[in-house]
């Protein structure tokens, strides 16, 4: 990959984190509505429904960033140009899987 | 302070909306077509890589102005559809939070593809992710829409 091999394998790795994220709710914290407030670990049923989408973004951004600025560039140089596109369509096509119970 | 910003995000929605469709329609344009003179050739007759840095702000923009609103969907509006059991509202409504953010993620992978001068090793990622991105932004915008309206059509 010559065109920013970093920035295009932060784009392949986020979105997989971000899947991961939601899936086995990893989520780096919880934003509590009622309180206002973020919380590192969750709180008792009684401080209402968290929102966990902020953490799931931000465990995704992090985990994608690490990867990205970790990664060799040996390998990021023999990424296929086909992954660019075929994750996050795998992605999409996840989280349409995932959400398909709410359509049932 | 909350409908002023419900206003910006749909505008914001409205011009990324353009953006990216007029790009990824150039984007797929045959070179033979853009010499005719229909609807369509006129529409795509447009340079595809001019939209990049547009479409990476306002996709940022609206993502930005739409996090900051979603608590008050969460506490205002999700607690009708789900008394009201509209599922299918709430499960596009997750699909546009989890298309969002895949969105967002892609956009470094796609400003970097569209950067000048273009490489044609990456023309087919380069459209693929352009087409993406627009189907993600028509998604996000159709639901949002239905269900800014949702008291007045289904309740």
């Amino acid at each position: 990959m010559k065109v920013h091999g970093r920035l295009i394998l932060f784009s392949l790795a986020a979105p997989i984190a971000y899947t991961l994220a939601y899936y086995f709710d990893w989520s780096l914290f919880q934003y509590y509505v009622s309180e206002g407030r973020i919380h590192f670990s969750p709180l008792p049923a009684s401080a209402g429904p968290p929102i966990l989408w902020y953490g799931w973004l931000a465990t995704a951004g992090l985990a994608g960033g690490a990867i990205a600025c970790a990664a060799p560039r040996r390998l990021i140089a023999r990424l296929s140009p086909e992954l660019p596109w075929l994750i996050p369509v795998a992605a999409l096509l996840a989280a349409l899987i995932y959400e398909m119970r709410w359509f049932l | 302070m909350m409908t002023a910003l419900l206003i910006l995000h749909g505008l914001l929605a409205v011009a990324l909306l353009g953006a990216v469709t007029h790009q990824a329609f150039a984007a797929t344009a045959r070179r033979g077509e853009l010499r005719t003179r229909s609807f369509f050739a006129r529409f795509r007759a447009t340079d595809a890589a001019a939209y990049r840095n547009a479409v990476v702000v306002l996709f940022s923009a609206v993502m930005i102005v739409g996090a900051i609103l979603y608590p008050r969907y969460r506490f205002l509006v999700r607690p009708i559809l789900q008394t009201q059991d509209l599922r299918s509202a709430n499960g596009a409504f997750e699909l546009k939070e989890h298309f969002s953010a895949i969105g967002m993620m892609v956009l470094p992978a796609y400003w970097a593809f569209w950067k000048q001068p273009l490489s044609p090793e990456y023309e087919s990622a380069r459209v693929w992710l352009t087409w993406i991105v627009a189907l993600i932004v028509w998604w996000n915008f159709v639901v949002g829409q239905l269900l800014v309206a949702i008291k007045g059509l289904f309740l």
